[in-house]
């Protein structure tokens, strides 16, 4: 890593090993940081989460796991003295709630212990067991997802806990850098709950609900009121994604969908106006979309300033011209395996940039006294 | 109390509008950052409202917004119209003595009003600016237009989620506004710390639809490593069951329960007395019959009282809360999350906190998203050392103000 990346110089130990600390990690690594995870001799739990890669073994044979460890070190530790003595120097512990800021304070007079847990350290949940579903229910956002009868519908994968792990890198981050402008001194922890991070997505829908008293209900696969036109339509080539929120907005879709008789209603010039009238608008668009390609759609909408989207199957993504020019995604380098093509970070710093992809360690391939001594900050 | 100083003397300058920006400029706002928000008259943030009126305006309808109010606490307000020789000059100055600019205005107008990076580089080069387009600022579509809804039907989110006879399936509004904001100051953040060790501040880049991409890296992943995109399972799992969604007593009332083990399958069978089903390969192998027995079962609890039991004993679910519940969750109350606060022409509003907390108490707010051009004066004469003469000429000429006016 050059000298000139934006966290060199700041070391930190993972010693919890979720996706959601795995993450957090992740970016501080890709920017430079010395960070460990800090592994039980089988590995950390993300070792053993899907996918996997087909000519792997375990422990080395998770994608997941492989991707939020880019550029960190692996060290094997048999117990909680071992992660002590690892973190000696360190400026952050990652954390799940198993240490306290006492366990490393003698060593580590400033260190940020930063603990990410589902529900926070605090309150009738704490105890409670956590998944992406569970806390994606209880912010609101699964009640909307799905047909009217329903069942409400899960939103796949790990999202609540990538975006725990990178509410905790802000909340992390800030401390570390108000410790090097003078602005805070000596240990901390810091309590980040992957319930409210999540919560950022529906608090708005939180006040809305306190304010009206009322509550708003599914009105069907891809309809979020209150803006309509709002969906994925099927065209003979692909999906469009349709957002249209103005009334210019809205004027401009219906001349490029011919249907230039709407443009101009009274009732349409809003959003909650057109939704009203969703269910003989919707089926009009189906009809006047169907035929048509949905990249000519795209480029002409977007000509006209509609914001509309190509909706790229997962096939599709990593070919997207876009994302091509872009380099969106690089090659993660496992220890046992072929590379294989990531999302790098989605933030790019033009003078100090991070990592892209990159190698990842294999479990306990650096020496204990070795991570030991790299979070040293004589070693710096 | 008032907000942790963790970012004291760090001053931010806030053009951005909407969802993302804002936000990203909230969170320096909660760690103690002086937020300067920057709006015109006429072109005030649209989140205060896109569908402008002059009744709406009269009616003060630019401050009524509980979108526009949660994003913008914690910070200061001024009007320069930056489309004025007046107003640009202001802003330069500003930037000349702040650390961050935040924009995320469509490509094109900043280089226009000859305020794009270069240009405030030049007032300020230890300046770190981000600017936070949909698809980023280079590429094919760096001039295309996009809300949080479009870029997440751009992501490739949509074919992961739902079922596979359901359209591509999105789940949010504006997924990619929250998302594109927690990036963004993760990314300033990130810059200041560069800013500290190099000297040197720098131009930063945000694209909003490759944010979601980590939020999607199971199926972004089985896509790489397989060849084969991932199988859109609904609310199944191909490794647990039951695990799903579940209908409770009244009317769309539910609860998700989602075993991941056999003894959280032991505990789910001991509370709801489900028998007749052995280890996780005959559950999913019965997964009809066995979703069929845990409805029976729910439909009958009432979600609110249920969760409490499964949760007791060590079973994840949890009910399908909805906006209303938000603010009265017996969690959130017990840590203090949402602070009332009063605000200027909508009353009491409730306010989050930061998601992240040193100690019991969550980080405090000191005030609530300000009015338009509350803090014209202040800032003119405080921070940039005009006299009473000159906010008063700019008034009189139209620059700053404290309500919209309609092009």
């Amino acid at each position: 890593m050059s000298e000139e990346a934006a966290l060199a110089g700041i070391r930190v130990v993972d010693a919890a090993g979720s996706i959601a600390t795995g993450y957090c990690g992740k970016l501080f690594a890709d920017h430079g940081a010395v960070v460990i995870n800090a592994e039980p001799p089988e590995g950390f739990g993300t070792r053993r989460e899907s996918p996997f890669l087909p000519a792997a073994e375990p422990p080395e044979n998770s994608a997941l796991h492989a991707w939020l460890s880019t550029n960190k070190a692996s060290a094997v530790v048999q117990s909680v003295d071992d992660v002590c003595a690892l973190a000696h120097d360190a400026d952050v512990v990652l954390d799940d709630g198993r240490f306290d800021v006492e366990d490393f304070v003698a060593a580590t007079p400033s260190v940020v212990v930063s603990t990410l847990t589902w529900f926070g350290r605090t309150g009738p949940y704490a105890h409670y067991q956590g998944t992406d579903g569970v806390v994606q229910s209880l912010i609101g956002m699964v009640r909307g997802i799905g047909t009217e009868e329903g069942p409400p519908i899960l939103p796949a994968g790990c999202q609540a806990q990538i975006v725990g792990g990178l509410a905790a890198y802000i909340g992390t981050l800030g401390q570390v850098v108000a410790r090097e402008i003078g602005n805070a001194a000596g240990p901390v922890r810091l309590d980040t709950s992957l319930f409210e991070a999540n919560l950022c997505f529906t608090e708005v829908g939180g006040v809305g609900g306190h304010r009206s008293g009322r509550r708003v209900r599914r009105m069907g696969v891809n309809r979020y009121p209150p803006t309509y036109p709002l969906g994925i339509y099927p065209c003979r080539d692909g999906w469009l994604g349709v957002t249209a929120l103005t009334p210019s907005q809205w004027k401009s879709f219906c001349e490029l969908l011919h249907m230039q008789e709407f443009a101009d209603v009274p009732q349409y010039q809003s959003a909650v106006g057109r939704l009203q009238d969703a269910g003989m608008l919707d089926p009009l668009i189906h009809e006047r979309v169907r035929d048509r390609s949905a990249t000519e759609l795209f480029n002409r909408g977007q000509g006209a300033r509609i914001p509309l989207a190509l909706v790229p199957t997962m096939e599709q993504l990593f070919s997207v011209d876009q994302y091509v020019a872009r380099r969106a995604f690089d090659e993660v380098r496992p220890s046992a395996h072929a590379g294989f093509m990531a999302p790098v970070t989605p933030f790019r710093l033009f003078r100090t940039p991070a990592t892209r992809g990159g190698d990842v360690a294999a479990l306990g391939s650096m020496a204990t006294a070795a991570a030991s001594e790299a979070v040293r900050r004589t070693s710096a | 109390m008032s907000r942790p100083g963790l970012l004291e003397g760090v001053r931010v300058v806030d053009l951005s509008m909407g969802w993302a920006g804002p936000l990203a400029a909230r969170h320096l706002a909660d760690m103690g950052a002086d937020v300067i928000k920057v709006e015109g008259c006429i072109r005030f943030d649209w989140w205060r409202g896109w569908e402008a009126t002059q009744e709406w305006i009269d009616d003060n309808g630019a401050e009524m917004s509980p979108a526009f109010n949660m994003v913008n606490r914690n910070k200061r307000d001024l009007t320069l119209d930056l489309s004025t020789p007046e107003g640009a000059g202001l802003l330069l100055r500003l930037v000349a003595i702040s650390d961050v600019v935040v924009e995320n205005y469509s490509a094109g107008v900043l280089p226009k009003l000859g305020l794009d990076y270069p240009v405030l580089a030049q007032a300020n080069p230890q300046v770190v600016m981000i600017s936070m387009p949909a698809f980023g600022s280079d590429g094919p579509w760096q001039a295309y237009r996009a809300y949080g809804s479009t870029v997440e039907q751009a992501s490739g989110l949509p074919h992961q989620s739902g079922e596979e006879s359901m359209p591509p399936t999105m789940i949010h509004v504006a997924l990619g506004d929250s998302v594109g904001g927690l990036n963004g100051a993760a990314a300033l953040l990130t810059a200041l710390r560069a800013r500290r060790r190099t000297g040197k501040g720098q131009h930063l880049d945000l694209s909003q639809s490759e944010c979601l991409f980590p939020l999607g890296i199971k199926g972004i992943l089985t896509q790489s490593v397989t060849g084969s995109p991932p199988q859109r399972l609904g609310n199944r799992s191909l490794e647990h069951a039951p695990h799903g969604v579940y209908p409770c007593a009244g009317d769309d009332e539910w609860i998700v329960i989602q075993v991941r083990s056999e003894a959280e399958w032991k505990a789910l069978a001991a509370v709801s007395g489900i028998v007749g089903f052995g280890d996780v390969a005959d559950r999913l192998a019965r997964q009809e019959e066995l979703d069929e027995a845990v409805r029976a079962f729910t439909s009958a609890q009432v979600a609110e009282l249920l969760m409490p039991e499964l949760q007791d004993a060590g079973v994840p679910a949890a009910r399908l809360a909805g906006g209303l519940e938000l603010t009265t969750d017996p969690h959130l109350a017990a840590r203090g999350f949402w602070k009332m606060m009063q605000r200027e022409h909508v009353g009491e509003l409730p306010h989050p906190a930061a998601p992240y907390r040193v100690g019991e108490a969550p980080f405090d707010i000191d005030r609530p998203a300000p009015t338009l051009g509350q803090h014209n004066e202040e800032v003119l004469s405080e921070v940039l050392g005009l006299g009473a003469k000159e906010i008063a000429a700019l008034a009189e000429k139209g620059v700053i103000g404290t309500k919209p006016r309609l092009p």
